[in-house]
Parts: structure tokens; sequence; C-alpha cells
């Protein structure tokens, strides 16, 4: 049910007392017009009975002065006649109206006043002459007649009064009954409308408590539901290795898994409501500056942070262990961002590993190179050593003598020339360099040139000169080394590598986001390509295709390398019969952000 | 110290320089030289010529010493083979397929001497 639902039913709760109410009144209204209507005719016959009382007495005074009158013949005595019989036109009159539709009753009026008309003209007007005139009204006939006429308007009269009293008494034994009726239609409204009101808030109130039932059913199916899913990721964070505090959107700490507990040293308890800094210090590893809380640069950046640079959490006990971090925006519907979630990691054991790794391939490198070196100083050295051989045993000729000590000096040219090559690949500096890119790989490929040829690899570059970048020389050369020697196994006998630099201007990618300026070194072989199931292997360490000849850490610790130079390697290969190889492109900022240690 | 007769020694090098120098030290020594500046060519000069015995360097492009030495032994196998090595360490399959390596760089008397021993066995024992 809706609220719309709702407020439909309290309005029918409202209208419908109103409008049965309403019609009960209706009802007892028309019933009490009807008894109304029943005493204005009870009334009515009241006002005929007393009319004819009016006109008998009236009557009684015109016979008493008229016998007054017989007795004493003095006219004074005729007084109450006379008054009478002036009265009396008009109130038959009234008392005719008074009879109206009731047929009985005119008929009776007509007959009453006929008779008192022909009991005045036979008996009292000839009463009254005789008196006047001094005769005789001892005249027994003719009072008998008057009386005789007298009594027949008694009767009337006494007709008219008992009619009108039948009348009244069933009028008022009507109006009685209207009353009783209207009592029961009383009861009867009363007790419909009750019913009616009754069923009809209860079944309201039915759809009403129906709906509220079921909305507790919903609250409580969903109250569990919650309560599952927030069991089941309370158990998912409790389970997890990572460690990972909640902040609301002002940075101040709502929830902590145990193992941010242990990690931090700080129970769940005492670190709620305070801010993530107090209890998640962090400096940057490298210059112990308190590194930007995640907390701001998730606020900042409105997105997922990855905090790449090496960090350090100071713990609660003042120790201190490397983290990796990575942040992200707790957001609502409208999209704001209302908390942030921090992920981190122990990472000091997988850097002291790494760290170790590393040095592991710095050392394999620098084995490769001393064979590759050897090789490389052997060979003139073993020329020089027997020519000296010869010029000593005598035996040589003056012209021949200058020819071995050109050769020997030449051949001493080559050793120099290398040595100088390896001198500058093992020269550490301890900030970055301006690197003359083309210089470089002309270096290493000149150390390389044995590998190429015993390879049966053939070699083209486009070195242009000039182009420089701030790195780290001896770290950049075991990323090329490692690189070029790759792609010259790859590539395999009457392959081709091609090794080029290319300067980069700074510019907008299509994708809007802004390249530096810098350069692309892109080193492709025409091997066979790279496998698609091998592709996502590549850069992780320990991975070789090589077998024994191996570390399978080249890869990963070039990457680290350049990384580190705040630039990217990039990896396009193609296994096809006829377009097959690989192309592997390094680009590096030409003044990048280095991110130091590490290393 | 000069040798009766003069041995016909193919020496296999890409190494030009030290090559010429090899040809030089040995043919003072009073060896016949020839010499091949790769494998196929040594492999070729094997064949045809009357080599009795072959200074081969490991490393060389295109086919390295230890593959030519072996197909050596299948056209000729008792003909002995010294294998030059600039690099310290050579695989054991490969020093197995000859009769004596050596380093670069030890210098010319051992080389001589070791030549040497490889064509004239010690004949007393």
């Amino acid at each position: 049910m809706n609220l719309g639902q709702f407020h439909s039913i309290l309005r029918q709760v409202f209208l419908l007392p109103v409008v049965a109410l309403l019609l009960t009144a209706g009802a007892l209204y028309w019933q009490i017009l009807g008894a109304n209507a029943t005493v204005d005719l009870i009334q009515e016959s009241d006002a005929r009975i007393s009319q004819a009382t009016l006109i008998a007495k009236l009557m009684a005074d015109e016979e008493s002065g008229l016998r007054g009158y017989e007795t004493t013949a003095d006219s004074r005595f005729l007084q109450p006649y006379n008054d009478a019989e002036s009265h009396l036109p008009s109130e038959f009159t009234r008392l005719e109206d008074l009879a109206r539709t009731d047929l009985d009753q005119k008929h009776y009026v007509n007959n009453l006043e006929n008779e008192h008309q022909t009991w005045r003209d036979t008996f009292a007007l000839p009463l009254i002459e005789t008196v006047k005139a001094g005769g005789n009204t001892d005249d027994p006939d003719l009072n008998l007649t008057g009386k005789e006429e007298m009594d027949m308007i008694r009767r009337d009269l006494q007709n008219i009064i008992s009619n009108a009293e039948t009348h009244r008494m069933r009028r008022v034994a009507f109006w009685h009954k209207q009353v009783r009726e209207m009592l029961w239609v009383l009861l009867f409204l009363a007790l419909s409308m009750g019913v009616l009101i009754g069923l009809f808030m209860r079944s309201r109130l039915h759809a009403v408590s129906d709906a509220y039932r079921n909305s507790l059913e919903v609250l409580s199916h969903r109250a569990e539901e919650l309560y599952q899913s927030e069991q089941r990721l309370r158990t998912t964070l409790d389970s997890i290795g990572d460690g990972v505090i909640t902040c609301d959107a002002s940075g101040l700490i709502q929830m902590m898994n145990p193992v941010a507990q242990q990690l931090t040293g700080w129970t769940q308890a005492e670190a709620l409501g305070r801010p993530l800094e107090q209890v998640f210090p962090i400096l940057n590893e490298e210059t112990r500056a308190p590194a930007e809380n995640p907390v701001a640069k998730v606020q900042r950046l409105n997105e997922v942070v990855n905090i790449a640079r090496p960090t350090v959490l100071v713990r609660r006990d003042h120790t201190e262990i490397d983290i990796s971090d990575s942040g992200a925006p707790i957001r609502d519907k409208t999209g704001k961002t209302v908390g942030i979630v921090l992920v981190f990691r122990d990472v000091t054991m997988e850097r002291k590993t790494q760290d170790a790794l590393i040095a592991n391939e710095k050392l394999a490198v620098a084995g490769r190179l001393a064979a590759t070196i050897a090789h490389e100083i052997h060979n003139p050295l073993d020329s020089v050593a027997n020519l000296l051989y010869l010029m000593r045993n005598g035996g040589v000729s003056e012209e021949e003598s200058k020819q071995f000590m050109d050769m020997a000096e030449q051949e001493l040219a080559r050793v120099t020339h290398i040595s100088r090559a390896m001198l500058g690949l093992y020269r550490e500096s301890r900030a970055p360099v301006p690197v003359d890119l083309g210089e470089m790989l002309g270096e290493i490929l000149l150390l390389m040139e044995r590998r190429f040829s015993d390879l049966g690899v053939t070699l083209a570059t486009q070195l242009p000169s000039s182009v420089e970048v701030a790195a780290f020389p001896a770290e950049l050369r075991q990323v090329f080394t490692n690189l070029i020697t790759n792609a010259a196994e790859a590539a395999g006998r009457n392959g081709t590598v091609k090794v080029a630099v290319e300067p980069q201007l700074a510019k907008t990618d299509p994708s809007g986001q802004k390249l530096q300026a810098g350069a692309i070194i892109s080193i492709v072989d025409d091997g066979p390509g790279i496998p698609d199931d091998v592709m996502p292997h590549l850069f992780q360490p320990f991975y070789t295709t090589k077998g024994e000849q191996g570390t399978g850490l080249g890869l990963w610790v070039s990457q680290g390398i350049v990384n580190k130079h705040g630039g990217s390697i990039k990896l396009v290969s193609n296994t096809s019969a006829n377009t097959h190889g690989t192309t592997i492109s390094v680009f590096l900022a030409a003044n990048p952000t280095i991110n130091t240690g590490g290393d | 110290m000069m040798p009766q007769e003069s041995h016909l020694v193919l020496c296999v090098d890409d190494e030009l320089v030290g090559l010429q120098v090899r040809k030089i030290l040995l043919e003072r020594a009073g060896y016949r030289v020839v010499t091949a500046l790769n494998g196929d060519l040594g492999l070729e000069l094997f064949s045809s010529e009357p080599v009795e015995a072959v200074v081969l360097d490991y490393s060389m492009p295109g086919m390295h010493g230890g593959e030519v030495a072996a197909r050596m032994r299948q056209i000729k196998p008792a003909v002995p083979i010294l294998l030059l090595s600039a690099y310290l360490g050579l695989p054991a399959e490969v020093t197995s397929l000859v009769d004596l390596y050596m380093t670069k760089g030890e210098g010319a008397p051992i080389l001589l001497n070791k030549l040497s021993s490889l064509l004239h066995p010690m004949p007393a024992s």
C-alpha cells in the first residue's frame, strides 16, 4: 500500500460516517414531518371540539335568554339571546371552515345550522312576537316543539363533538403509532448504520493492517538480508590478509579489520572516531617526510588511488613497516563521496625478497657481461701475446716487426675501447645524469657485437645523437643489455634486430592523457613472436623461457628500473607466419621524477 | 725443435687479426697452415685438404667450435683437434669432443707445445 492509497482510506473513513449520519438524519426528519402533520390534525380536532362547545354554549345562552324573556316579558332578559344570535352565524362559518373536507362533519354542521334556523324561525321568533304582543306563551305544543327542536340541535352538536373526538382519538392513536415507528426506524437506522460503519471500518482497517504487516515482513526480511550481507562482508574483511580501514568523508575512522589492527597496533575500539593520520601515520621511505594522507588524496582526485611509492607505516609502538596501500572512495547513490576505504599490506618481507632478487639478477647480468668481456679481451690479448712471442724469438725483419707492432697496437686499442665501455657500464651515480641514449646504446651494442655474430643475427640501428634523458646510466645499460639480448636470442640465425631511438615531444594522446617529453627506444626482432599464453607472464619474476640459461628476472627487473625512471615498457608481439616478430618499446621521460630507493 | 716433416694444420677463427698472427706463428714454428674464417669454410678445407691437425676457435658466428668439431669427427675421426676459447668455462659435451682445449691468451709456447703433443704422441710410451 502506498501513501496515496492510505490517504484515500483516510478520506473514506472520514466521509462514510458523515454520509451515513446525514441519511439517518434525513430519515428522522421525514418521520418527524409526518408526526408533526398528525399533531396538526390533532390540534384541528381540538379546535373543532372547542368551536362546537362554544356554539353549544351560545345556543344554551340563547335558549335560557329566551326562557327568561318568556317568563318575565322583560326585554332585558332577551339580551343573551340577541348576543348569541349576532355571534352564531360567524361561529357556524368557522366550524364549517374547520370541517374542511370532512364531509360527515360538514353534513352535521349544515344540519345544525338548518335545525337552528328552524328552531329560531318556528319557535324563538314566534315566541318573542307573542310575548311582545302580550300573548299567551303557555301553549305546551309550542314549547314541546321548541324543546324537541332544541334537543335535535343538541344531538347534532353532540354528533359533531363526538365525531371530532373520534377523529382526535384516531389521530392520537396514529401519532402514537408514528412515534413507535419512528423509534423502530431510529433503532433500525442506528443499528444498520452502526453495522455498516463498523464493517466498513473493519475492512479498511484490515487493509491498512495487512499493508502494515506486509511492510513489517518486508522490513524484517530486509533487516535479515542486511544482517547476513553485513556478516558476510565482516567475515570477508576479517579473513583477508590485507589491512582494511574505512573512514567517513572527513577522515575519521569507522572500522578496522583484525589485520589493520595488528599492523597499526591500534584496536578497533581505540581507533574508532580518530583521524586517520593519527592511527595510520605514513612516511615517504626515502625522504622520511610525512606522506600525503590517503583520505585527502582520494578526496582530491575523487578516484581509486594506488600508492606505488615506497611508504613506511609508523606503528603505535614506533616500530616501522614497509607497506603498499591503495584508497578508494565510497559513494552513495548520488555519487557523493561518503567515506573512504583504505587497503594496505605489510610488504617488509616482500621488499627484502625483491631486493635480494634484484641483486641476484644484477649478479647474473654482471656474470654474463663478464663472460662477454673476457671473450672480447682475450681475443686481442691472444694476438698481442702471439705477436710479442714472434718478435722476441727473432728472425723478424724490420718491416715485419713494424707490421707486428701495428697489429699489436690495433688489438690493444680494441681492449682499451672495450674496457672503457665496461667501465661506463658500472659507473654508478647517486643522482640521475644526462644520458645520450644513442651513445649508450652504441656502447652496449659494441659489447654485444660478438654475441650478435655468434648468433648469426644482423643488426640494424637508427641511433641519432643527442637524444638525452636524465637517468641512472648503469641501470639503463642493464635494461637495454637485457632487452637487446632477448631480441637477439629471439631473432636467431639469419634474423634481424633493429634498435632505434626516437625523440618524443610532449603531447596529449587521443584518450586525453598528457604525455611527457622524452624518447622512445624500440627494439624490434623478427623472431617467432611470443605466444599469447606466455604474454601475461613475461614481467613476472622467475618466469623464463630459456630454461637453465635464464634467471627469469630480466624483464621483471627491467620493468622495475624503467618504472623507477618514470617510464614504461610496452611489448607487442605477432606470431603469424609472415609477419612474426616482437617489438618492445621503452618510453623514458626527458626529465622524470625519479623514485629513488628500492634499489 | 723444428719438426722433421711439415705438418698441415687447419686454423679456424673468425677473428681476422688473431687468425693471421696465429698463421704466422705456426708457419714460423714449421707448420704448413691453411686458414678459414668460419666453420663452413673450415669444414670444406678439412674435407678437401690432407689436414693433420686442427686449431679451432670456439666462439664463431653461425656454427660454433663445438659443432664444427663434431662434424669433423664424423668426417675424419682420427685428426686431432685443439679447441681454443676466449671463455673460461666450456660445456663438458664440447670439451669431451676434442683432444685438447685451452684458453686464448695463455701464450704462444703453450699453444705450440700442445699442438706438438697432439701430432707427436709420446713415442716412448
